[in-house]
């Protein structure tokens, strides 16, 4: 686990980090391929919420090159299966992120990220 | 043309009957409406009398609905037998294409109650002016006629057998359409049988209603932010949501073994794949980077009887001079550290549930559903509790209880009906909490632990007393 889909909508969020504090980079992961389930509907009304760009890059970082550098118009089947691939299956199982910014480092271990913020880090 | 059906349910959790109808008819756009007649358009009544538009619709209801025992196409029912023979005659229309050749079987039965075989005959030869001349098959008939007969709750009560035969509140009599499939799912789900729960797990009846209520179906996502051991996560994927999943402490959702038991136990009900995510992460510091993105959040919150709800911080906060030290120790950290656990304090549910219902408003896409378990003392439960966490555009749809005796969890689904967008909660406490409405669920831990002995009258004074003597003993 930790998919694409999820890295997506993870910020760093320690206290006063609010600028470049997204994507989070991975870094020494182990990535798994799985099949999921393609549901069209489920990934065109996913399509708004994300950050496209951060998409592409981590993808390509993960060694995915099948998504267009702009998000196209016309969702044609070819491009939402690239796109259930990079979603949903690539599993990240371990490594971690760190924040662009503070340096926080989240650690991902069986498949789990842990986003807990130390002491210092909360309000 | 709206038809009338009879709906046989399952005698447990009279209070989720209707809720959970509504969700799935809603679900699948079923327009429904229940009987005018008081005698059977009671919920607290196992048969009840509901208007839809065709057959095909009850046997969706009755594919996916928990408490959905059978529904038969009603033919009428009275509180005498002369009464329902009137109304069966009516209904002739409706049977006479069963008269010439269809093979039956005819089953008098009674809710309550035993109705001995001499009358169970005389009942049957009642019904001959409806002249079948089909095969009488008790194996594999083409149709069943069911006549119910429902009696008063005498459970608890010694009598002779028999005692009050035909005494009955009303009878019902219909044609059996289909039998409820979706009951089989409480074994499948049935938790002594999954390969990972914990001691908190959800039974599985309570936790397919919940589902339901979620309206889960295929490209739905839904949120647990207090996953645990998952048992909310199964039975709505299992109806094809994709789900998300969060827990302050992660080792709930890890388990024992390298694969976390959420996984295991998804994967034993083939469902493994729609685990969209786990993350561990308190929900009043969250890592989501923007809202609008779940059709549904579902959850069990702890409410501190065997696991008290937890978020991160301190009772009382360090010193600046000590916060740096362990700034300073978490960055210059030494290889052979164990992982770095951050302090927790608790979380008081009166708080917990006005913060859910915020973070719910800000995650939830307009139209979308949050379902959740509020503990609450059944002495001191007031309408009013419920609306001291809502929050301007959410709406408590369904508000259903689950009796324990002096205390009871209430099934709360609410519905975000606004469009408009809101920033993430803040998660601070509100102001002027003294002022507002006490709500019974406030302090329920400490309620518990002292048995619900205080009385309402008594304890809106010594509260803060209350609340000192807890914060004592676990410290």
């Amino acid at each position: 686990m930790v998919r694409l889909i999820t890295h997506n909508v993870l910020a760093c969020h320690a206290k006063n980090c609010n600028t470049n504090n997204f994507p989070l980079q991975f870094k020494d992961v182990k990535v798994e391929h799985r099949e999921a389930e393609f549901n069209a509907d489920f990934l065109k009304g996913f399509l708004p919420k994300l950050e496209w760009k951060a998409l592409v890059d981590t993808a390509k970082e993960l060694g995915d090159t099948s998504l267009p550098d702009e998000q196209p118009e016309m969702l044609d089947d070819e491009f939402l299966q690239n796109l259930h691939h990079v979603l949903l299956e690539i599993h990240v199982e371990e490594g971690s992120m760190t924040c662009p910014n503070c340096g926080h480092v989240y650690p991902i271990f069986n498949g789990i990220p842990n986003m807990l913020l130390a002491e210092h880090e909360i309000g | 043309m709206p038809t009338p059906f009879l709906f046989h349910f399952a005698q447990a959790h009279n209070e989720f009957r209707l809720p959970e109808l509504s969700s799935i008819c809603e679900l699948h756009g079923i327009p429904f409406s229940l009987s005018k007649n008081p005698q059977s358009n009671d919920p607290n009544r196992p048969f009840m009398v509901i208007e839809l538009e065709n057959e095909e619709q009850a046997r969706i209801l009755a594919k996916r609905c928990i408490l959905i025992k059978a529904i038969y196409e009603f033919y009428g029912q009275g509180s005498t037998y002369e009464e329902l023979h009137e109304e069966n005659r009516k209904s002739e229309p409706l049977w006479r294409k069963y008269v010439e050749n269809t093979s039956f079987r005819f089953l008098i039965t009674a809710y309550q109650h035993k109705i001995p075989q001499s009358r169970q005959r005389d009942v049957m030869e009642s019904f001959a002016y409806m002249g079948f001349l089909g095969k009488i098959d008790m194996k594999n008939p083409e149709i069943t006629l069911t006549c119910f007969e429902d009696y008063e709750e005498r459970t608890g009560v010694t009598r002779v057998k028999h005692e009050g035969d035909g005494d009955f509140r009303q009878v019902f009599f219909g044609r059996l359409i289909v039998d409820g499939s979706a009951r089989a799912l409480i074994g499948k789900f049935d938790v002594k049988k999954r390969v990972y729960y914990g001691n908190t797990s959800m039974e599985s009846e309570i936790s397919l209603i919940m589902a339901n209520q979620t309206l889960a179906a295929p490209g739905k996502f839904i949120y647990d932010p207090f996953m645990g051991t998952g048992s909310m996560a199964y039975p709505t994927a299992h109806f094809g949501a994709f789900i998300f999943g969060s827990d302050i402490d992660g080792r709930q959702m890890r388990g024992k073994q390298k694969e976390p038991g959420v996984l295991r136990a998804a994967k034993q009900y083939g469902v493994a794949s729609r685990i969209i995510d786990l993350s561990t992460f308190d929900i009043t510091h969250n890592p989501l980077r923007c809202g609008e993105m779940f059709d549904a959040i579902v959850t069990d919150p702890p409410y501190g009887v065997r696991a008290g709800a937890k978020r991160l911080g301190r009772k009382k906060s360090l010193p600046d001079y000590k916060k740096e030290l362990t700034r300073q120790h978490n960055l210059n950290g030494r290889p052979d550290d164990q992982p770095y656990i951050p302090p927790t304090k608790p979380y008081e549910l009166s708080h917990l549930a006005r913060d859910l219902v915020l973070l719910s408003r800000y995650l939830l896409k307009p139209g979308g559903r949050l379902v959740f378990f509020l503990p609450t003392v059944t002495d001191e439960y007031e309408e009013v509790d419920i609306h001291t966490m809502l929050c301007e555009g959410m709406e408590v749809i369904a508000n259903s209880l689950q009796d324990f005796g002096s205390w009871g969890r209430r099934l709360v689904t609410i519905r975000k009906v606004t469009k408009e967008k809101y920033p993430p909660p803040t998660f601070e406490p509100a102001p002027n909490d003294q002022d507002t409405h006490i709500p019974a669920h406030k302090d329920f831990r400490e309620k518990y632990f002292q048995g619900f002995r205080s009385s309402k009258s008594e304890s809106v004074e010594p509260e803060g007393q209350e609340q000192d003597s807890g914060s004592d003993a676990q410290q």
